[in-house]
């Protein structure tokens, strides 16, 4: 039986034979410890390669048109952060770009680059590195607030205003609900052992 | 229940990947991948007290400045959070009121207080209701990244509502005092250690009894890997 200790109580036991689809947590602090994932690396990936789809159509359309007396607007992802470096303020343009682009492309990308490599058994050239920087990017990605900032947003003009829905709403609203199911399915250190395995 | 820490052992757990390593002498990275690992995060404490504190200087400039201007033909109105909130519940849109309430105030103010009772509660070596704290760190981390709501709000509504003199609405200072406050409170909660609350817990538990010497069956002593 394979050493674990718990990240939240450093609590070191010894990780049982778990059935699929089973979680172990912590025997002193509960937290959750490990989990085994149901299936292979089937569904992660087809999921991802999905969210990588609708990553890159709610990034190239337009996600809001809006219209006042004969003017129209539209805003992009990007745009919106634009919007608020145009405005003087680069701070948070940056954090929203970040947030709402880089990092959860990112994690799409290097997440395809290692379970593709683990899936066919391809040796890849810096997989390890690619699998820590999901580790340190994913916190730090905020595509459920940003869907949820653009909801807010269209109620608050949706009184004054007539506004369009772009196809990258939509492909941001599948977006979304794809790429947290796809890290749902993703256990980060199941592909560490995985990892560990392949380069054996 | 014997459950000595990993630490007590001699083991480190990579905070980053979960590789299991025995302590080395000095400073040390873990082998599967080659982070730097620490049996607890270094200077954990006053790393976190740092960050909490920037974090309540600017929650006041994040509330007292506009987060935003709003201009509608002839009428110019600036809104602060919480005008923000007051307007959502004067136009009857309790439901988003709500949102924006709990996300904008509530929790940012619920993070700062968890971080400093969890602070002072390490600092006083605590005993009450370890677990409970733990499970209070776990839903700060968990959910601190949803304040940033109204920020994302304010990009969206600048890049639409922007129809040269007549219609347009400006992102205010307040907006970026809030984003800071937000990313302070969550970069305080990444430095916490959690690990620090049960330290206290198992050096009270080993003045009481003496420790045994053999473990129960889920704490090995012999080495793998």
């Amino acid at each position: 039986m394979p050493l674990l200790i718990c990240p939240e109580c450093d609590t070191l036991q010894r990780l049982p034979a778990l059935p699929e689809g089973a979680e172990a947590r912590c025997h002193l602090c509960e937290a959750r410890i490990h989990r085994r994932r149901r299936g292979g690396l089937n569904v992660p990936l087809a999921l991802l390669l999905g969210a990588a789809v609708f990553f890159l159509l709610a990034n190239l359309f337009p996600l809001l048109t809006l219209h006042i007396q004969g003017n129209s607007q539209t805003s992009s992802i990007t745009g919106a952060a634009l919007a608020l470096y145009r405005e003087g303020m680069a701070a948070i343009a940056l954090l929203t770009w970040l947030t709402s682009v880089l990092f959860p492309g990112l994690v799409i990308a290097s997440g395809l680059y290692v379970l593709s490599a683990l899936r066919f058994g391809l040796r890849l050239p810096g997989l390890r590195q690619v699998l820590k920087l999901i580790s340190l990017v994913h916190p730090w990605g905020m595509l459920d607030v940003f869907m949820l900032g653009v909801m807010v947003a269209l109620v608050k003009l949706s009184g004054t205003a007539d506004i369009t829905l772009g196809i990258g709403i939509q492909a941001f609203a599948a977006l979304v609900i794809l790429f947290a199911w796809a890290m749902s399915q993703l256990e980060v250190r199941q592909l560490w052992e995985r990892l560990e395995e392949i380069s054996r | 229940m014997s459950a000595h820490s990993a630490a007590a052992q001699g083991y480190i757990g990579c905070h980053l990947c979960g590789q299991v390593m025995k302590a080395a002498a000095g400073p040390q990275r873990c082998p599967r991948c080659k982070s730097p690992v620490h049996f607890r995060k270094p200077h954990s404490l006053s790393r976190t007290w740092a960050l909490l504190i920037t974090a309540m200087i600017l929650y006041i400039p994040a509330n007292a400045l506009p987060i935003m201007s709003t201009r509608y033909f002839n009428q110019t109105s600036s809104d602060t959070i919480i005008s923000g909130v007051v307007y959502f519940l004067a136009s009857g849109d309790w439901p988003l009121a709500l949102i924006i309430f709990v996300a904008s105030v509530v929790i940012p103010l619920l993070k700062i207080l968890t971080l400093i009772y969890l602070l002072i509660s390490v600092h006083r070596r605590s005993l009450i209701k370890p677990a409970e704290r733990t499970r209070l760190y776990r839903l700060t981390e968990f959910v601190g990244r949803w304040s940033m709501v109204d920020v994302f709000v304010i990009a969206i509504l600048t890049a639409l509502v922007h129809m040269g003199v007549l219609v347009n609405i400006e992102p205010g200072w307040g907006a970026t005092a809030f984003a800071a406050v937000v990313i302070l409170t969550m970069l305080a909660a990444r430095t916490f250690d959690p690990r620090l609350i049960w330290d206290h817990q198992r050096q009270a538990l080993a003045h009481q009894q003496t420790r045994p010497i053999s473990d129960q069956g889920d704490m090995p002593r012999s080495t793998t890997t």
